[in-house]
């Protein structure tokens, strides 16, 4: 009783113990948005090429999401330098600037942020400059 | 742990003492653990990643 007493009267524990629970809600917040982006954007390149090739149902999804538009290049050049790309930026330029998909589109057929979309438009036109400016050959 | 005890202890955590830091957070176990929960199950890296934002913001609190 008397440690009850004495428990109720301790205004910093009692402050102390609040405070904490709002950090702690916050925290894990946090942490669970955190886990969520990072599930959702999953990097073609990552994935095994035996992958997306395979004739399974299971991943048909994936093989067609990263599959090629088979348009023709007018230059050679060009052409070798698209087809050293990743597969995934091959296919973020061709959705932006062959099918004229906005980027917020983009984002959201390959589940991904807007912004990596940004970043990875502007990331692929620089690595395809410097391959152009190179021949068209080399990796990224 | 009584008044003056933990008044003294969580002053030490506050100013970077790890032994009362420690204590602290085994005091508030009970409360780490609590929100550790995701779907019902315990998630043992939510449960660090907890354990280590409180030690960096603990700091903050105004004794």
């Amino acid at each position: 009783m008397n440690h009850q007493q004495e428990s109720e009267k301790d205004e910093l524990r009692a402050r102390f113990t609040g405070w904490l629970e709002v950090t702690l809600y916050r925290a894990k917040l946090n942490y669970l948005k955190k886990q969520d982006r990072e599930r959702k954007t999953i990097y073609v390149d990552v994935l095994p090429e035996e992958l997306l090739v395979e004739e399974n149902s299971e991943w048909k999804w994936l093989h067609r999401l990263t599959e090629q538009s088979g348009f023709d290049f007018k230059e050679e050049k060009l052409e070798r330098a698209f087809g050293s790309m990743t597969r995934q930026r091959q296919r973020i330029l061709t959705m932006l600037f062959v099918e004229e998909k906005t980027p917020e589109e983009i984002a959201r057929q390959l589940g991904c942020s807007q912004q990596n979309v940004y970043k990875q438009r502007s990331e692929a036109l620089i690595a395809l400059r410097n391959m152009l400016e190179r021949g068209g050959e080399g990796n990224e | 742990m009584n008044k003056e005890k933990f008044r003294s202890v969580l002053t030490g955590a506050v100013a970077g003492c790890q032994k009362d830091l420690e204590q602290i957070l085994n005091f508030y176990m009970p409360l780490i653990d609590k929100n550790s929960y995701v779907n019902g199950r315990l998630d043992e890296d939510l449960k660090q990643y907890l354990m280590i934002h409180i030690a960096l913001q603990i700091g903050k609190f105004p004794v």
